[in-house]
């Protein structure tokens, strides 16, 4: 067990873009961490590296307090699961998940012992005599995990472990892995692009996009307090509402515009945003974050909406209304009765309101 | 569909008759350039093993064993790092062993004939088989190179982050999956070997060294007279091998890849 330090680490492959570029990122020591986010986000090249498949161009990488720039993979005493699973198609089950300890010469009563005991816990003992090719997605799932958990390593990379798998068995799986962490509670570094799993396996979220860190943060952290507009739009489903707004400056505060509303900003935001040069910014409300207003009400948050679209997900329903010109999506209860067409009003939780500065995208607020 | 069928059969019998005619005429004390039917013996392939077809035939098993050994295990190992390493200068690397697999023999012979007179290396069959090897190399290096192209790197890695080394890798992994590859090339080499004519006839003067091909040769223009019946003999017993190892490698041939399950496409 360790903790990963990556210091200013960037990735060049050729030419000008990097596909990492001065990643800082701190893993403690048994960990579980997701790094989230779109293809291409650089994701996968810092698990690479990590695992010793990529060196970094610039930066330092600790394992363990130890600079791994260099150690070759078979040095680091690492476990990865591979998204395709990488198991070796021409040998048992058995000896797919001996073949590490075989390399590190452990006693050979004790691998055989070894094997059966994670084969059990994997509820993979009837396969051990198979071969990868007669097995079913999600037995070889469990058989690269099973690999992986013998190593006994220091830290477990995971890459897209999950993503071959349907939906069912992905949820199983998402529990399982956590069951397994919670038992051996081993540094982890999973790279998902599917955000379900990073909020409900993570302690702590690595959000990055275009080879940059975005965020890290607990996931609830992530979720209500995201630092820029791709933090905000990249978690949450359905996506966040994002509005134009006007900011202008009053003697005591500031004044916001956006949709029919007006909205005083007063206190330590208000005296913040009025130092600031911006005048247009985007509101951010997620879609739980606006409902019906009650009947008579007609405060200072409400809005007059068409609805666009009803969807009802059982629980609860998502309604896409339109706002002047804009847009938006809310999640009501279920049982509304709305229907396209039917007018209907809207009123925004302001405390929960998201305000991000249109230029450098960063939140305000 | 009737003269499509007609041709197929004309072809197939312009393979098939002298086919026909040679086991004819092994079998037949009497054997002459036409077919004459059944009267059958073996002595004529009794007269072939007079003729020292044994010996020649043992040579040719030696020089094609050691050459196929020597060229795939060299190409094998040229081929995996070509296919996963940087190697500088890669892309022009392979044309150029692409251009000399195409080179004939008969280029090279003089040279090398040369450079064995210098190091006292002619007369010897196993100098002799490193030259065969080497014939064969380049074309096997490009088969193999394909063949390893198409095992998942993930398979590497998967075993280079379990703790194996790189000749672990090769031998535990690569290997094992390249065998139908593996294979083709060592067939190829054997054949090659194995009909090998000029090279042996050159650089090794040594009647007791000579292959069948040479052999049969020999046999051939011996007294002045062609003896059909343990020509067509000897010719058996020296094919008689390779068709045998055809048969028994194609089994695992018709096996291809075993790539399936090992990672999801």
């Amino acid at each position: 067990m360790a903790n990963v330090v990556l210091e200013g680490v960037s990735k060049y492959f050729n030419g000008e873009t990097p596909a990492v570029y001065d990643l800082d990122l701190e893993v403690e020591d048994g960990e579980f961490i997701v790094v989230v986010g779109p293809s291409g986000c650089g994701k996968t090249t810092t698990l690479r590296m990590l695992a010793g498949f990529e060196t970094p161009t610039k930066g330092t990488l600790r394992i363990g307090g130890k600079v791994m720039n260099r150690i070759p993979p078979k040095d680091r005493n690492l476990a990865m699961v591979f998204q395709n699973y990488a198991l070796f198609p021409h040998m048992t089950i058995e000896k797919n998940l001996a073949f590490g300890m075989k390399i590190r010469r452990n006693p050979r009563s004790s691998i055989k012992k070894e094997v059966e005991e994670i084969a059990g816990m994997l509820g993979i003992s009837q396969l051990l005599g198979r071969k990868p090719g007669e097995l079913s997605g999600g037995e070889r799932q469990r058989v690269a995990l099973g690999r992986a958990l013998l190593r006994q390593p220091q830290v477990f990379l995971l890459d897209e472990p999950l993503s071959n798998l349907d939906a069912a068995l992905r949820a199983q799986m998402r529990v399982e892995l956590k069951r397994i962490h919670s038992q051996y509670p081993v540094t982890t570094i999973y790279v998902t692009h599917d955000q379900v799993e990073a909020m409900t396996m993570a302690d702590r979220v690595a959000l990055m996009n275009g080879g940059r860190l975005q965020q890290i943060a607990k996931p609830e952290t992530l979720y209500e307090q995201p630092t820029n507009i791709f933090a905000a739009s990249f978690v949450g489903t359905p996506k966040i509402n994002l509005l134009p707004g006007k900011l202008r400056r009053e003697s005591d505060g500031v004044q916001l515009n956006f949709l029919s509303l007006t909205k005083r900003l007063n206190g330590s935001l208000g005296e913040k945003l009025s130092q600031l040069p911006v005048t247009e910014v985007t509101v951010g409300f997620r879609p739980e974050d606006i409902r019906l207003a009650p009947q008579g009400v007609d405060g200072l948050h409400v809005v007059s909406a068409t609805v666009e679209l009803v969807e009802p997900l059982g629980s609860e329903t998502n309604v896409v209304v339109r706002v002047m010109d804009q847009v938006i999506t809310c999640k009501l209860p279920a049982r509304t009765g709305l229907s396209t067409g039917d007018a209907i009003r809207l009123e925004f939780d302001i405390p929960q309101m998201k305000l991000f500065d249109n230029e450098s995208t960063n939140r305000l607020n | 569909m009737i003269s499509v069928n007609l041709l197929l059969a004309i072809i197939g019998a312009a393979f098939l008759l002298p086919l026909i005619w040679l086991v004819d005429a092994a079998l037949n004390p009497h054997a002459s350039a036409a077919l004459t039917g059944p009267a059958w013996s073996l002595s004529n392939f009794r007269a072939a093993l007079a003729a020292g077809a044994g010996g020649a035939i043992k040579n040719s098993l030696y020089l094609a064993m050691v050459s196929t050994i020597v060229a795939t295990s060299v190409s094998t190992i040229a081929a995996f790092a070509l296919s996963r390493h940087r190697v500088p200068f890669k892309a022009s690397l392979l044309l150029v062993i692409l251009f000399l697999a195409g080179l004939p023999v008969t280029l090279l012979l003089i040279p090398i004939f040369e450079i064995y007179v210098h190091l006292g290396w002619l007369n010897s069959p196993f100098y002799t088989s490193l030259v065969l090897a080497a014939t064969s190399v380049p074309f096997a290096i490009w088969l193999l190179k394909n063949f390893i192209d198409q095992v998942p790197r993930e398979l590497e890695e998967a075993a280079a982050i379990e703790g194996a080394s790189d000749l672990r890798i090769l031998w535990g992994i690569v290997i094992p999956l390249a065998m139908p590859g593996i294979l083709v090339a060592s067939i190829l080499t054997f054949i090659n070997s194995w009909g090998a004519f000029l090279i042996p006839l050159v650089l090794d003067a040594n009647p007791k060294d000579q292959p069948g091909a040479v052999g049969i040769f020999q046999f051939m223009s011996a007294n002045g007279v062609v003896h059909f019946g343990p020509l067509a003999a000897y010719s058996i017993i020296f094919s008689a091998p390779v068709v045998l190892m055809y048969l028994i490698c194609s089994r695992w041939l018709n096996g291809g890849f075993a790539f399936a399950g090992g990672v999801k496409g």
